[in-house]
């Protein structure tokens, strides 16, 4: 797959389909964020867990709902999807906020950012690594969504609200914790 | 985290062992901050004992990288590994972060 250098908003992506998928819902506690993402990670195969890069990944999007979607506000929740197997991990989660207003402004940062990755431009690099609104404080790193990017490598995309993302990573086959690789590779 | 700090010659290390994660990232940040005003001129950040990283801790990373370039001071981060190197890889930062496989070659890089 084209390495994805953007975000897009698609409520009708197949990315969205919540069936056979299970379900938990949380409030907006910014204290229990790990906590919750551990209840969903739990249930995933230990084989693409990743020591814990899995768990990492999807903290990131619940911290995100919690914090920036529901304001951290308890009264609001999060609702998550997910599905797991051996070969690959879904995730959708939705908060109950008003979306993800700057979405456009964070592709062209992200733009800037990959130019800079390109061109080994390290000086400038330093301008772009860290994506900042006026919900950002001193203790977001602003650079979840790079990583996102790169990670859920089967599809990272926002419904048309910008409230929910859904998201999808394809795992190698293996045998015996071996990579299988198929013919013709 | 646990953050603890050892010197060799004129050069810091911070150890640092546990998660950094968005609830405690911010004592890296204000550790080194601190040390600055104490007018400590080279840094090397040991992640040797850090098995989690997050966007917070990467963020915090970003700042004190950025904060002792701006003061023209010297800095390492030694030690990566595990899901904390691929973290940083998936935020292409591999390249932004003067980093080292091992103290002995951060001292080294440093002119220690």
């Amino acid at each position: 797959m084209d390495t994805i250098k953007e975000i897009k908003a698609n409520g009708f992506s197949p990315l969205f389909d919540k069936t056979n998928m299970l379900y938990k819902e949380f409030p907006s506690d910014f204290r229990q964020i790990r906590y919750f993402t551990l209840l969903i990670v739990q249930s995933a195969p230990p084989e693409i867990k990743e020591l814990n890069l899995l768990e990492q990944q999807i903290s990131e999007i619940i911290k995100n709902a919690v914090k920036h979607g529901n304001r951290s506000d308890q009264t609001k929740k999060v609702h998550v999807w997910y599905h797991f197997s051996p070969n690959e991990a879904r995730l959708i989660v939705e908060d109950e906020g008003d979306g993800f207003k700057d979405l456009e402004k964070w592709n062209e940062f992200n733009r800037k950012r990959l130019d800079c990755l390109r061109d080994q431009n390290f000086e400038q690099l330093g301008d772009y690594v860290s994506f900042r609104t006026d919900r950002s404080d001193d203790y977001d790193g602003g650079n979840a969504l790079f990583a996102a990017l790169e990670y859920w490598n089967e599809g990272f995309i926002y419904n048309d609200a910008r409230n929910g993302v859904a998201m999808k990573k394809t795992f190698p086959r293996r045998r015996h914790g071996i990579v299988i690789e198929e013919a013709g590779e | 985290m646990e953050l603890k700090i050892r010197k060799n010659g004129e050069t810091y290390i911070i150890d640092v062992t546990g998660e950094m994660d968005l609830y405690n990232s911010y004592k890296l940040k204000e550790l080194v901050m601190k040390m600055l005003e104490k007018k400590v001129e080279r840094f090397i950040v040991n992640l040797q004992g850090v098995d989690y990283i997050d966007s917070s801790g990467i963020g915090a990373l970003i700042y004190i990288c950025s904060t002792i370039k701006k003061m023209n001071l010297k800095l390492s981060i030694s030690n990566i590994h595990g899901s904390v190197k691929k973290v940083i890889e998936l935020t292409k930062l591999m390249g932004y972060f003067p980093i080292s496989a091992t103290i002995e070659e951060a001292l080294k890089k440093m002119g220690a």
